[in-house]
């Protein structure tokens, strides 16, 4: 008999709305993706699956509730001066009508999917509208209102019983979740990311190890800028099985922001879509071995929004349901976009995977790979010390 | 930010007859490194005097076999034997920076905090560089941004108009060098799009020297 399928939970109005007109976060992102899928013939219409509605009290599991009402009433166009003493009304937050009932449906997405996985009905799942991996319990920050992975988080922990390894491959240190999950001894959070020192949000820092019962259950790993695909993956390797080993999850939730491509204009790593596409590969199987493949994945970041989005997060989708992308994308999909996008997809690629010749050589290389291998060795020796000590004090929690 | 905003309140005081053996044992029980030192005064109507301060390292020499060590001074003695007096106090108003300086200048680790002549908390070389995390606003989700602008009245403004001028909130300023004719400030600002504010600052002129440019 048939296994579950593989749900892509998918919302047309998540795609549908803009931040602000010159905002670097675009949703469009989501449509090329799907769209790619579909016309490759890696997305199906009946793995295509609406979110369902979210309550309210999810999100307060996580976010304070003044916070919330005065998202609330500055999405209604009410009083925007309450949300401002929240992060909102800057540049990477502002305000916008409807921000409320937005983002709940990028939460809601990312409910939606873990539910589907937990309860077996879906093998593995997807929402790239999801991954705002920086908002805090009343703050929101970095483009992100809301934290769709902390309440799917939560629900994962506390309705389905789940310990839950959240893997957050974003350019950016996955903050938000780290800090609501910082005390908490059911979840691991694992985030390689730009070193803080060069980029938002500044931390993340490798002695950042969790708190209390969550001691040893935050795993950080700050990148140089410019790492390149054989260093990423060599820390990858050091880090990343080893961790999720330790911590035995029953879910693993793959934040796969996709800024850490050489052509994203936010951030300073160098990989190509060769690198990503094997770490969400290496991702996979790591689900194989220790969830039954309970695997969900979101989007995150990622600002070359045509040329690098699509593809990456295609192939997430593609390591995530077993498959490959074909090496030429399909001239349909090309040309109904270069229709749609104009000048914007003058560069849109023709193939689904890259040649590192393409790109500009990095100059020392050779010591920011030096310096990645250090900084990964450390961190897992430093955690490994942790975690011995934690089995000598009576074991997990 | 004050003395009054960083000072631990929970003093753990000892009297001068507390022989040190004892004061050891507190240390490393509580995990406190400086103890200040109150005697009963019968003299003013009771109130408790400071008389002398302990750290760590005076407790910790007391029998070492070092240069150091304090002559004839035994681990059953009282702890007047060793504190150190007089006491360089602070007061709660004093202005962090100040009592920074004279921590440094004094080589000292703490300075008890007396309101009139009631001891009202303590304040350490640990606390000054928390409150100098605090400040520097590395707490908080920012980016790093380092600008050098002109050494003259009204370029500081300018700089953060440029920055305000694009909606994005500074949670930090702070000087990193300056000489007589540049001044250099780190700011900790409120976006993800750190290189690109950096990238504008350029293009209007300025030198940034942090981030660093895109090779």
């Amino acid at each position: 008999m048939k296994g579950p399928d593989n749900a892509f939970v998918y919302d047309p109005q998540l795609a549908g709305f803009d931040l602000a007109e010159d905002h670097p976060f675009k949703p469009i992102r989501l449509e090329l993706t799907r769209t790619l899928l579909q016309s490759c013939g890696l997305l199906t219409a009946d793995q295509l699956v609406a979110p369902a509605p979210l309550a309210e009290r999810a999100l307060l599991e996580v976010h304070d509730h003044r916070f919330v009402e005065a998202v609330k009433a500055a999405s209604r166009g009410e009083d925007e001066h309450g949300a401002r003493s929240y992060g909102l009304g800057t540049s990477d937050n502002p305000i916008f009508e409807g921000m409320h009932e937005a983002v709940m449906g990028v939460a809601a997405a990312t409910v939606t999917a873990v539910d589907l996985v937990a309860t077996g009905r879906a093998r593995r799942a997807a929402n790239f509208a999801g991954g705002l991996h920086h908002a805090q319990a009343a703050r929101a920050s970095g483009f992100c209102l809301y934290n769709d992975l902390a309440v799917a988080i939560r629900r994962a922990v506390d309705e389905h019983g789940l310990r839950v390894a959240y893997v957050d491959l974003d350019a950016h240190h996955g903050d938000g979740v780290q800090w609501l999950f910082y005390e908490d001894a059911d979840v691991l959070t694992v985030s390689l990311h730009e070193s803080g020192r060069y980029l938002f949000p500044g931390t993340g820092h490798t002695y950042e190890t969790g708190k209390g019962a969550g001691r040893g259950h935050s795993v950080n790993v700050p990148l140089e800028p410019f790492t390149e695909d054989e260093s990423f993956l060599e820390v990858f390797d050091l880090v990343v099985p080893t961790a999720l080993r330790w911590f035995q999850p029953d879910l693993i939730l793959l934040q796969a922001g996709a800024d850490m491509h050489v052509r994203d204009p936010l951030a300073e790593m160098s990989l190509t879509l060769n690198a990503m596409q094997e770490s969400y590969r290496r991702v996979a199987t790591l689900a194989d071995e220790l969830t039954g493949g309970r695997l969900v994945i979101t989007g995150g970041g990622g600002y070359d929004p045509y040329r690098t989005v699509p593809r990456a997060w295609a192939h997430a989708w593609a390591a995530l349901t077993d498959q490959q992308l074909p090496e030429e994308l399909p001239s349909a999909w090309l040309a109904e976009w270069r229709e749609r996008l104009g000048s914007l997809a003058a560069d849109l690629p023709d193939t689904s995977q890259e040649d590192a010749g393409e790109f500009p050589p990095v100059p020392r290389r050779a010591a920011i790979a030096r310096r990645n291998r250090l900084v990964a060795t450390r961190t897992i020796e430093m955690l490994q010390e942790l975690w011995d000590s934690l089995e000598l004090d009576g074991g997990r929690a | 930010m004050l003395v009054r905003e960083i000072m631990t309140k929970q003093v753990v005081a000892i009297g001068p007859d507390t022989p040190i053996r004892d004061v050891q044992l507190l240390m490393e029980q509580r995990n406190i490194r400086h103890f200040p030192i109150l005697d009963h005064d019968s003299q003013a109507g009771g109130a408790d005097r400071l008389v002398g301060i302990v750290s760590d390292r005076d407790v910790r020499l007391v029998g070492a076999d070092h240069p150091k060590a304090p002559e004839g001074v035994k681990s059953s003695d009282p702890v007047s034997a060793l504190m150190v007096s007089p006491v360089i106090t602070a007061d709660p108003e004093d202005p962090i920076e100040e009592t920074a300086k004279t921590l440094r200048e004094r080589k000292i680790g703490a300075m008890p905090v007396m309101e009139d002549d009631r001891l009202v908390g303590i304040v350490t070389a640990i606390d000054m560089l928390d409150a100098l995390v605090r400040m520097s606003g590395v707490t908080e989700a920012s980016s790093r941004l380092e600008v050098e602008v002109v050494n003259r009245p009204g370029a500081l403004a300018g700089l953060l108009d440029r920055v305000a001028s694009r909606h994005i909130n500074v949670s930090s300023v702070m000087t990193s060098r300056s000489d007589a004719d540049t001044v250099s400030f780190i700011l900790r600002v409120g976006t993800a799009a750190g290189h690109e504010l950096a990238a504008h600052l350029r293009g209007l002129g300025y030198t940034v020297y942090w981030p660093p440019e895109r090779v």
